[in-house]
């Protein structure tokens, strides 16, 4: 089964901009057959930069798909819609709460179409509450959530990641979390059901240990630049060619194996450096030890002695470099793919590698590139059903 | 209602926070989980703030709905008890190296349960000069897909993006892929997954890479991020606030800037580019008239800041601390935490799992495990004296 796992799979993807279509993206690389449904109107513009028309998200958010243009407003495509949704086992989207109901695609309304849809809505902020009806992107849940919280150089105020998607990708992953859940949940019950998720919980979710820590003692985490809040010795260190070193030693045998790579073999029975918490107490005095000692060589020469004794360490590799990396190249996780309106682009793979079902990442299509060819296996259905007079099969796990 | 996960049995052989928060979440949503120590314990039981003579806070919250045993997994011993466990299991979440043990490798688990489904996390992936390394190196991996470049200073110390991040995208990529590869068991049978921080913290980034592909075009908000100064908010008399004007019309803007009494800035060399710019700290040139907007902000509070700008179209949110975010109504009204009871402690404060299943709700059923406290049981469900 080298198709991927999720082979056989169908998803109407009636998402928009990053959050929902990232999810989609997800179960495509993973073999899903997912429709990327559209208003004719759609051009792919949007955030910059933009090439031939079409945005920097539409490519990078939209691969392994099928695209489609239906007008939800149109009898005739509202009806083509339906007779497909017949043949999905997933329903996806991201617009505002009320309008789904004015879209006819409401959950009463498909899964009276389809009893084994599983439909998942993303929201900024939930289905109820002060907020509901609050636009909600990537940015302002991150302010919303706290996810600059401990975050910056020391004595900086906590300062914000100089950039986005990492909250819409993420709420994303937590929705195709929930449709697979629900997709194995079917095996058994085969029953569809609805999933409702909030950026602001999703959000949240991956911030679990940092809230966990603030839970706990009501104390809000202060910025402390590549260090640690929790572990010891854990950060960044100035070596001799005046590059940084990123190193963790965060369990008791990388800690001895870390004193024996700096030639401080005392300090293994130094109490006050005995555990990781004593360690965290004593941060200053730990860094004044080991600061003079990493400045004594290149970044190089310590790589070498930290892997000996398996203590990870690394420096900042730079774009320029990671697009051909070999770590990043043999695993995939960069991938050139062409793409008709950017050319080749270098982008995410797959974050996963299934040894039995590796899937596929392939190219964003255009809007309404399949139109042709799913309308045909539409009317295909519809002409199948009317021949044998029995409902089209909805549930073919 | 049970969850979506129940009935299936999920074996962890995994510390730190990427295999545990992965097992975790499978829990959640209603998997029996049995999670297998070392002797020495998981090495998060001694992280954070509460680590002094008890257990953390990290560790508590990532290890609920689990039962704990322990066994020393690099003897026969340990490694025989551990295969008994994993009997009848259908989930292995594990760490490269974790065991040194041929018979807990994922390759001979695997030819000796078929139908096994294997997550192996390691730091930079299966393939590649640093193939499957252990999975702790948070800040390494940090650095090496350079998630630290749009942080800090130019030219400054490196700024870590929050603790955990990596293993935690990495944990929830993995979760995807368990579930399907549980959908398609019947027909694939089981298989290793290889997940890593590197890889999750580089694809998670895909639309920057897809924008640094064509260097021609790169200028845009997801690209350029990088060249620009440290970004915090914008500055109220009061705190922080985040402002997202979106687009205005010529009438709103010059009634923003009357209503900020901010009109002295038409004169503003700068006030062309400000003219244009939306907030956020995403334009092209918001650093560079991001202290005018700062100046104007000085002499009000941030609700004063919010009804100024939503009044003329604009969006502002507040830069909250975790303690505002929580007591949020927002929150409060998604009921966003819950209270775990726990023997020994009290009540421990947790989040919600993050999902609302129609159907199969998730759930905590329990709290973490204290090192060892149900290895008798277990191993007397397996029929195994202790």
């Amino acid at each position: 089964m080298p198709q991927g796992p999720l082979s056989g799979i169908r998803v109407f993807d009636m998402t928009l901009a990053m959050v929902g279509p990232w999810g989609a993206m997800q179960l495509g690389g993973m073999g899903a057959d997912v429709i990327h449904i559209e208003q004719p109107t759609a051009t792919g513009a949007g955030v910059p930069p933009t090439i031939n028309g079409t945005s920097i998200g539409y490519i990078a958010w939209n691969m392994n798909k099928r695209g489609l243009t239906l007008d939800m407003k149109s009898p005739q495509d509202r009806a083509n819609a339906y007779e497909l949704l017949k043949t999905c086992d997933v329903f996806m989207m991201n617009m505002r709460p009320d309008v789904a109901g004015r879209l006819g695609v409401d959950y009463e309304t498909l899964s009276q179409i389809n009893p084994g849809i599983i439909y998942l809505t993303i929201t900024g902020w939930g289905q109820s509450g002060p907020m509901r009806d609050v636009p909600g992107a990537d940015p302002q849940v991150r302010f919303f959530t706290g996810f600059h919280q401990g975050v910056g150089a020391e004595g900086a105020p906590d300062e914000v990641y100089r950039r986005y998607t990492l909250f819409d990708a993420t709420t994303g992953n937590y929705g195709a979390q929930a449709i697979l859940m629900a997709l194995v949940a079917r095996k058994k019950s085969g029953k569809g059901q609805r999933i409702d998720l909030s950026m602001m919980r999703a959000g949240s979710a991956v911030q679990t240990p940092r809230i966990a820590e603030y839970l706990a003692t009501e104390q809000e985490p202060v910025p402390m630049g590549s260090q640690s809040q929790s572990t010891a010795p854990d950060r960044a260190y100035l070596a001799q060619d005046g590059r940084w070193l990123g190193l963790s030693a965060t369990s008791e045998a990388e800690w001895r194996g870390f004193c024996k790579a700096i030639q401080h073999p005392e300090l293994i029975d130094d109490a006050r450096f005995a555990t990781n918490a004593d360690r965290v107490d004593h941060r200053k005095e730990l860094d004044a030890i080991i600061e003079p000692a990493i400045a004594e060589y290149p970044v190089d020469y310590w790589r070498l002695e930290f892997d000996k004794v398996g203590v990870p360490s690394n420096i900042v590799i730079r774009w320029s470099e990671l697009r051909w990396h070999a770590q990043a190249m043999q695993n995939d996780y960069i991938v050139p793919i062409d793409t008709k309106a950017w050319g080749r682009v270098w982008t995410g793979g797959p974050p996963w590698q299934f040894s039995g079902t590796p899937g596929k990442w392939f190219s964003t299509p255009g809007i309404g590139e399949h139109n042709d060819e799913i309308i045909a296996e539409v009317q295909e259905l519809r002409a199948a059903a009317a021949r044998s007079n029995t409902p089209t099969p909805t549930e073919r796990a | 209602m049970a969850g979506p996960l129940d009935g299936y049995k999920v074996v962890e052989l995994a510390e730190g926070i990427a295999g545990p928060y992965a097992a975790m979440e499978l829990g959640d949503a209603g998997a029996d989980v049995i999670k297998i120590e070392k002797p020495e314990g998981d090495r998060t039981r001694g992280w954070g703030s509460k680590a002094k003579g008890s257990v953390g806070a990290i560790f508590r919250t990532i290890n609920r709905n689990k039962r704990g045993i322990t066994a020393d997994v690099d003897s026969d011993e340990g490694a025989a008890q551990v295969r008994r466990v994993l009997e009848g299991a259908d989930v292995l979440i594990t760490d490269a190296g974790w065991s040194k043990h041929p018979d807990l490798q994922p390759e001979a688990l695997l030819q000796r349960n078929p139908n096994l489904v294997i997550v192996r996390f390691s730091l930079y992936g299966k393939e590649g000069p640093w193939a499957l390394q252990a999975p702790y190196g948070e800040l390494a991996a940090q650095m090496a897909s350079e998630t630290t470049t749009n942080l800090g200073v130019i030219t400054e110390a490196p700024v870590r993006i929050a603790d955990e991040v990596g293993q935690m995208f990495s944990a929830v990529n993995s979760v995807q892929a368990v579930c399907a590869a549980l959908y398609a068991r019947d027909a694939a049978g089981g298989q290793i997954i290889d997940m890593s921080l590197f890889g999750s913290l580089v694809v998670i980034r895909s639309t920057m890479w897809v924008g640094l592909s064509n260097p021609d075009f790169w200028w845009g908000f997801h690209v350029d991020a990088y060249t620009k100064p440290a970004h915090y908010g914008y500055k109220c008399s009061d705190g922080f606030v985040n402002v997202q004007l979106g687009r205005m019309s010529r009438e709103s803007r010059d009634q923003l800037y009357k209503d900020l009494n901010m009109e002295w800035v038409k004169s503003d060399p700068l006030f062309s580019l400000l003219d244009e710019d939306t907030a956020g700290g995403n334009g092209r040139y918001s650093h560079r008239v991001h202290h005018l907007w700062e100046k104007a902000f000085a002499a009000f509070t941030r609700d004063q800041v919010y009804d100024i700008v939503e009044r003329n179209g604009g969006n502002v949110f507040p830069k909250n601390t975790y303690e505002m975010f929580v007591n949020s109504p927002q929150a409060q009204s998604q009921e966003l935490l819950t209270t775990v009871p726990t023997p020994g402690t009290g009540d421990i404060k947790m989040m919600r799992p993050p999902w609302d299943f129609g159907d199969t709700e998730a759930s905590i059923r329990r709290p973490a495990p204290s090192l060892g406290e149900h290895t008798a049981e277990v191993l007397a469900e397996l029929g195994v004296r202790a």
